[in-house]
């Protein structure tokens, strides 16, 4: 260095160097940069070698971390001085302050291009060294050809070709038109002829960059590549300096066979035979010996070889001699060795087809399986369930789960994660391991119901034993098993209460029991101990020792024991009101929403019993657990050349717990013996996009599915479901089940309707009465439709004015798939009905949503059809069913006052807007039960409006699109002499409505038990009614037509 | 509320433990590792007292050279626990005799860690008066010559006038007086006051014999207002102007009763040196100097300074050691200067013009002008931020607030003659004009 000369610089250093702290190194920077402002500033400019001095100041102090953000002018012009040292400090200067992107640059490019073509070699060594450090595209435009002039010239040293070469390398990669040259590449082969090692090794670096991207244009090169490994593999002519440790210039050799990897194969005979007769040298000469960095340096040959031989596809022979010698490897006592072994194994695993030779070493792996290094263990996890195939399956999943009581509790997860798929894979053969494999399969959901309380209890053991190594995945997992078998609550209820008893138990155990019990600890109501009073304290017992993540499921589990005390008692409500009000300031807003939603909704009584109702059922998806293994193994494919292929290979081994079926069906259950099992049901959106990752749950949270976070969205869903998004139709008040006798009026028509066609085949027969099924359903919202020994269709509807939302539930009661599954919707003239796709195929056990829009257009009392057809192994089954989306459910209940009323009555006079008429053969019903049949007709009856005790006055709204909202009042006038006959009067603004209306309230009073005549208003009916009423046009489009048909 | 310290540091700016102890066990003893890694080796030192790391709370103050750092565990009262580091400093500097530094702790190791378990307990601050102290802990175990008194030393401790000796006897009996007050400014460039606020304290030396009362009389207004209306006089007899006292904060010598009653300031003193009150005022402020700055920048490189600085204080009086500092942009690179008083030069570690004055006499305005080149950089040009400029002086027989004492009566029961002397200083706080 030419620092020795500069008195200046070194005080400044030492001053630097001798600074107490920080503070102190500060004040002496800044003192400096100021000097060094003031020199350069100086109007008679400083001499160069003052100018040197203090660029190097300035560089020191870059150096270290200060901003220097001056001088890069005196910088660049030092490049252009005359002797050496200010042109170095120049350079140097410029290198580290400037990066390609300053407009200082520009001012360098002509100096260096000077320097470059210039004859005199350090210059040229300078100048290389900036353009290979800190050169831009403007460089490499300016530069590129003298740079190339320099590689391949003759005249130049070694030393200045070999920066030049590495110099073009950085150009080419910042600009790869920089070897668009003609005949570039025989002058790359050319320069592979090169004697000299260290150009020779600067050029294969930027040959690999060159073949990386476009390997055709270099074939040439291939036997170069190939002659120079013969070179060096044999160690002839290698000068002494480019040995180490004895090993011919391992870099040079770890970079050509890293170029020759980019090639696709070596296709002549010769080469090729020749260049395996370099690797097997190679392979044959590696050794393990006591010098680390000797075995470090061959190491690295071996496995760039090894890379190069799976690239090659070598013959089997050759495969088997490497897998020998991984052997061999993972034998040895030292860990490095013995990881790089394994991990090399598992990637020869991956690439070529030699499990049997791998096979041989299946005992030295396993015995690494308890190798006090946790990275080796994991390796030889990795390599072990790579290498299992169907012949050693049994062994391997044996060993697995013998290691699994030993393993320590960090790799448990992932060993049992990888025993689980390996069980799934090769069941057949596992079957005998069921009562083992209990604890994983359920991670997959396969669970024999026998084990499945032995699921929950080993669970429940492992996460009192164990609860710090438990993750959130495996208690999120015993909630959605529990969650979807039915038949397990009650125990693991009980089993949750037991736990509680314990004195200390761990937060994970505190959660998991808070929510089972939450969920399912009304079921328990009868054994001792177990009242919602005791539960609550001892739950709340253990509420003082949790974290903040763990109260929210506390509180719902609070809430929901409110809601399942009934009749409620003061006394625990009070408590649990209390932890509510003191928890709505809480400062965690997760806490304090909960609080003050679940305090809010307890207010509310009976409508907290649906919207805290049981979570719905999980919908089955691919494990999270499955899928973190997965992302766990990506993690360990390797960035070398074979890195696509790899990959290739793993998305073929991988897709066997990959696959999710297009239409969201599950797969068969593959696992032969396990076939019998109860799948747990399987909610399908019938809208689901196919192929789309995003599922529409039932509990009406959106699940997102995001690989990168695997707990995450598990999270949504065991929380989500928790919070208060309840299933949509209990928003909508409950229509009050009606009274019995209502349920039993069928009108001629209705009991000839339903007679189900299917019903010719004799196989099927529905369940229960279609019929009362259907009046029910006229005055709830939700109920069964139909069901037959295969399906249960049930319905959930919404009314809002005059839209409506009906949502069928299709379900398969048999654990076979219903096929050609149709739903046609025949609506009637007045109402527009819209049904989602229905789909084909109902899978076993599960459940199908289509929703359906019915859009109200004019007042009419028609019924629309639904048309259903299934078909169950051989029988075809096809019924009719009408739909519950009658006149009544467009109306809103409405209050009218004394003073809203007579007006309103008074200006609807006479018909057709106000139509009376006396009914004969009433059903008896005394006058309270009527007003309660009005009001479940949802005709609000309003009391005191008319003097006679014996009068009934009632007012409702009816919104259709043509009318909008009409405004309709009802009077009855009923003889209490003679309770069979009754005088109605009906009024509305629109004569339609009137009779409509009218026509509906007879058909419903009218007590007609099983006489199939129809009723016909005495009055004339409008146009439209006559049509229906009328004789039936023959194969009509009009349903009322078809029902009349039917008939 | 207490302090309830866990434990307390005392650091050297490398961040090494010169001396701790702690006084609870809920923290453990890699806390200092968490200080120094969060907040001495990062940007935030300096920037904030009081932070929190991992559940435990670090109150820090630099001191000279020397990081005093508390660590609490618990909720604690902030300003106990800096008031505790005050005056544990100051008891140290008395026991020391002179500069509190990093050197003078690893001199004094034994004494430090003796006082330590005495001044706090379990983490409550104790007695931290220096002139009790002394009777119990005496440096290198010299008796000191009143160790006979020590049997009732309960007493003393517990007693009515826990602060004084009994007994004293001094040939000449004198009391100093020392009304320091310091003025903090904040002005904006057109000359508007922004925030003007003077913190005065009243420091006192005693050398009395035997138990002395005292009495002090200023001229502030709510004490001339009660005097009048006790000796049923109009306030004609006092005709300078009254002053209006902010905050006023006591020694506890004090006798706060009479003070509320009679609001009159009347005490038994400490023996030696103590501060008799310490308050603020804010209304009616004497401004010492104004600053006239005028900066223009006359393109990228080239800068003009003109400030004038004018003292506003009787002609007869001057101010000492006036510093000005005038902050100009980092990328100074040549200063010119005149002044027509003192001396200037260019500070680069500070980035400022430093203009010093030994001696200012009243009523004169010197002048500074000043030519700046600055140096081209690639940075992006921000445009400059204009720090304030600061100001630095003392004014002896000044004051900013107006207060004078009126009177200081000393009784004692054996009637001797007293000498009262009476200074006045006033000092810079932060004295900021904007530019």
């Amino acid at each position: 260095m030419a620092l020795s000369g500069m008195r200046g610089l070194s005080v400044f250093i030492s001053d630097v160097r001798n600074c107490q702290n920080k503070e102190q190194e500060r004040l002496r920077v800044d003192k400096e940069l100021g000097n060094v402002r003031t020199r350069f500033k100086h109007e008679k400019g400083l001499s160069p070698y003052e100018k040197k001095k203090y660029v190097w100041k300035m560089l020191y102090i870059y150096m270290l971390g200060y901003d220097v953000d001056f001088g890069h002018m005196e910088a660049v012009s030092l490049i252009s001085a005359p002797k050496y040292p200010e042109k170095q400090v120049g350079y140097i200067a410029t290198a580290c302050l400037l990066n390609e992107n300053h407009d200082f640059l520009r001012l360098a490019i002509n100096t260096v291009r000077n320097d470059i073509i210039g004859r005199n070699e350090t210059f040229q060594c300078l100048a290389l060294t900036l353009v290979g450090n800190i050169g831009g595209r403007e460089f490499s435009e300016s530069l590129a050809a003298d740079v190339q002039r320099l590689l391949i010239s003759s005249s130049c040293r070694p030393l200045v070709r070999k920066k030049a070469a590495l110099c073009l390398l950085r150009l080419y990669r910042k600009n790869p038109d920089v070897v668009n040259v003609d005949g570039w590449a025989d002058r790359m082969a050319q320069l592979l002829d090169e004697r000299d090692l260290g150009v020779l090794t600067s050029s294969m670096s930027l040959l690999v960059a060159l073949v990386s991207n476009n390997h055709e244009e270099y074939w040439s090169c291939l036997p170069k590549c190939v002659k120079t490994l013969e070179r060096l593999a044999r160690n002839q002519d290698i000068p002494q300096e480019y040995t180490y440790y004895g090993i011919p210039s391992p870099w040079l050799q770890v970079k050509t066979m890293r170029a020759l990897q980019y090639f696709p194969t070596v296709e002549d005979p010769n080469t090729r035979r020749s260049l395996f007769e370099v690797l097997q040298r190679i392979l044959m000469g590696t050794d393990v010996v006591k010098n680390v960095n000797k075995n470090n340096a061959s190491h690295a040959v071996l496995f760039e070889a090894l890379a190069l031989v799976m690239h090659l596809d070598a013959e089997k022979e050759m495969m088997s001699q490497c897998v020998a010698l991984l052997g061999k490897f993972i034998a040895v006592r030292e860990p490095n060795i013995r990881y790089l072994g394994l991990e090399n194994m598992t990637r020869m695993l991956m690439v070529t087809d030699v499990q049997d030779i791998i096979k041989k070493h299946q005992a030295q792996i396993i015995t690494s399986l308890k190798d006090p290094d946790i990275s080796i263990r994991r390796r030889a996890l990795d390599l072990l369930y790579g290498m299992c195939d169907v012949s050693n399956a049994k062994d391997i999943v044996e060993e697995l789960l013998q290691y699994l009581s030993a393993a320590d509790f960090a790799m448990r997860e992932e060993l049992s994660l990888k025993a689980a798929i390996l069980a799934e894979k090769f069941a057949p053969d596992l079957s005998c391991y069921f009562v083992q494999m209990c604890i994983i399969m359920t991670i997959h959901g396969f669970v024999p119901s026998l084990l499945k309380c032995r699921y929950v209890d080993v669970i429940l053991q492992l996460i009192d034993k164990a609860g710090d190594f438990v993750s959130d995945d495996i208690w999120f997992r015993v909630v959605q098993f529990v969650t979807n078998n039915e038949d397990l609550q009650p125990y693991a209820a009980a089993k949750a209460r037991e736990y509680l008893d314990k004195p200390a138990i761990h937060e994970t155990m505190v959660k998991l029991s808070a929510y089972i019990l939450g969920e399912y600890g009304h079921l328990l109501a009868r054994r001792p101990g177990c009242s919602p009073k005791e539960l609550f304290t001892i739950i709340h017992e253990k509420h003082p020792t949790v974290s903040t993540s763990t109260v929210p499921i506390l509180l719902s589990t609070y809430a929901k024991i409110l809601m399942h005390t009934q009749p409620p008692e003061p006394e625990l409500q009070n408590q649990i009101w209390s932890i509510f009000n003191k928890y709505e300031s809480c400062i965690d807003v997760e806490i304090q929403q909960r609080a003050a939603e679940y305090f809010a909704l307890s207010r509310k009584g009976a409508s907290l019993m649906d919207i805290l109702a049981e979570m719905p059922k999980f919908p089955e998806r691919q494990s999270a657990l499955i899928r973190k293994a997965e992302d766990a193994e990506v993690d360990t494919a390797e960035q070398s050349a074979i890195k696509v292929r790899a990959q290739q290979q793993m998305s073929t081994a991988l897709v066997v717990t990959d696959q999710r079926p297009p239409n969201g069906t599950p797969p068969p259950p593959t696992v032969g013996p396990l076939s019998l099992v109860k799948v747990p049901s399987e909610t399908v959106d019938s809208d689901q996009n196919p192929g789309d990752q995003g599922l529409t749950q039932p509990n009406g949270v959106v699940y997102q599915e995001d690989p990168q976070q695997p707990s995450q969205d598990i999270i949504g869903d065991l929380l989500g479901t928790l919070s208060i998004e309840g299933p949509p139709g209990v928003v909508a008040p409950l229509a009050q089940s009606a009274t019995s006798e209502a349920e039993s009026v069928p009108s001629a028509a209705d009991a000839a309707a339903l007679v189900p066609v299917g019903e010719e085949s004799g196989s099927v027969q529905p369940i229960g009465n279609i019929n009362e099924r259907f009046y029910a359903l006229c005055l709830k919202d939700s109920g069964v439709l139909y069901e037959d020994p295969n399906i249960q269709i049930g319905i959930k509807a919404e009314w809002r004015a005059h839209e409506g939302r009906l949502v069928l539930f299709l379900g398969n009661k048999n654990t076979a798939s219903l096929g050609s599954v149709q739903a046609l919707i025949l609506p009637p003239t007045h109402l527009k009905m819209e049904l989602s796709l229905v789909p084909d195929t109902i899978p076993p056990r599960a459940q199908v949503q289509c929703p359906l829009e019915i859009m109200n257009l004019r007042p009419s009392r028609d019924v629309a059809v639904l048309d259903f057809s299934y078909k169950f192994g051989p029988t075809m089954v096809n019924v009719k069913l009408r739909l519950p989306a009658v006149l009544n459910k467009f109306l809103q209940p409405i209050t009218v006052s004394p003073e809203e009323f007579f007006p309103q009555w008074r200006s609807l006079s006479g018909p057709p807007l106000k139509l009376q008429e006396v009914v004969r053969g009433v059903r008896p019903l005394p006058l309270p039960e009527m007003a309660n049949l009005f009001n479940t007709f949802r005709l609000t009856v309003c009391p005191g409006l008319d003097p006679n005790p014996n009068n009934l006055v009632a007012s409702t709204t009816f919104y259709s699109e043509t009318t909008r909202a009409m405004l309709c009042l009802v009077r009855i006038e009923t003889d209490p002499a003679d309770r069979t006959q009754l005088r109605m009067t009906v009024a509305s603004g629109d004569p339609t409505l009137t009779f409509e209306l009218k026509e509906f309230i007879k058909e419903q009073l009218v007590s007609i038990p099983t006489a199939p005549q129809r009723p016909q208003g005495p009055t004339a009916p409008p146009p439209q009614v006559a049509q229906i009423a009328g004789p039936p046009p023959s194969a009509s489009q009009d349903p009322g037509a078809l029902l009349a048909g039917l008939l | 509320m207490p302090v309830a310290a866990s434990a307390i540091y005392f650091l050297n700016l490398r961040g090494d433990v010169l001396i701790n102890r702690l006084y609870r066990d809920d923290v453990g003893g890699n806390m200092v590792d968490a200080f120094r890694m969060h907040i001495m080796q990062t940007k935030e030192l300096g920037t904030c007292p009081v932070r929190q790391i991992g559940g435990c709370s670090f109150f820090y103050m630099r001191i000279s050279n020397v990081y005093i750092v508390i660590v609490v565990s618990s909720n604690a009262n902030v300003a106990c626990a800096f008031k505790f580091v005050v005056e544990a400093v100051a008891l140290f500097k008395s026991y020391f005799g002179g500069a509190f530094d990093e050197d003078a702790i690893r001199n004094n190791f034994v004494l430090i860690y003796e006082l330590l378990d005495e001044i706090m307990d379990f983490g409550y601050p104790q007695n931290l008066s220096p002139e009790i102290l002394k009777l119990y802990i005496t440096q290198e175990g010299v008796r000191s010559p009143f160790s006979s008194k020590v049997p009732n030393a309960t007493l003393q401790v517990t007693g009515a006038v826990g602060w004084r000796r009994e007994g004293l006897a001094y040939k000449k009996n004198e009391v100093f007086l020392d009304i320091v007050e310091s003025v903090n400014l904040l002005m904006s460039s057109k000359g508007s006051v922004l925030r003007c606020d003077v913190t005065g304290k009243i420091l006192m030396k005693c050398f009395l014999s035997g138990m002395p009362d005292l009495k002090l009389g200023l001229n502030d207004k709510i004490g001339l207002e009660k005097e009048s209306q006790l000796k049923n006089r109009p306030t004609k007899r006092y005709h300078g102007k009254t002053i209006e006292l902010d905050d006023v904060t006591f020694h506890q010598c004090v006798n706060l009763t009479r003070f509320n009653s009679e609001k009159t300031v009347s005490f038994v003193p400490p023996d030696g040196e103590f501060e008799l009150m310490k308050y603020r005022i804010t209304e009616g402020v004497n401004l010492p100097f104004r600053v006239l700055p005028t900066i223009k920048e006359l393109g990228r490189t080239r800068m003009e300074v003109n400030v004038k600085v004018k003292s506003v204080f009787g002609a007869k009086m001057f101010a000492l050691g006036v510093v000005i500092k005038i902050p100009v942009p980092k990328q100074t690179a040549k200063t010119s200067f005149q002044v027509t008083s003192g001396r200037a030069k260019y500070n680069a570690s500070i980035d400022c013009l430093v203009w010093k004055i030994r001696k200012f006499p009243g009523q004169t305005e010197p002048t500074l002008s000043a030519e700046i080149e600055l140096i081209s950089t690639i940075a992006e040009k921000k445009s400059w931020t204009r720090p304030p400029i600061q100001m630095e002086f003392q004014v002896p027989m000044f004051t900013a607030s107006g207060l004078r004492v009126r009177f200081l009566k000393v009784w004692e029961k054996s009637g001797y003659n007293t000498v009262e002397w009476v200074r006045y200083i006033t000092k810079a706080g932060s004295y900021e004009v904007r530019c």
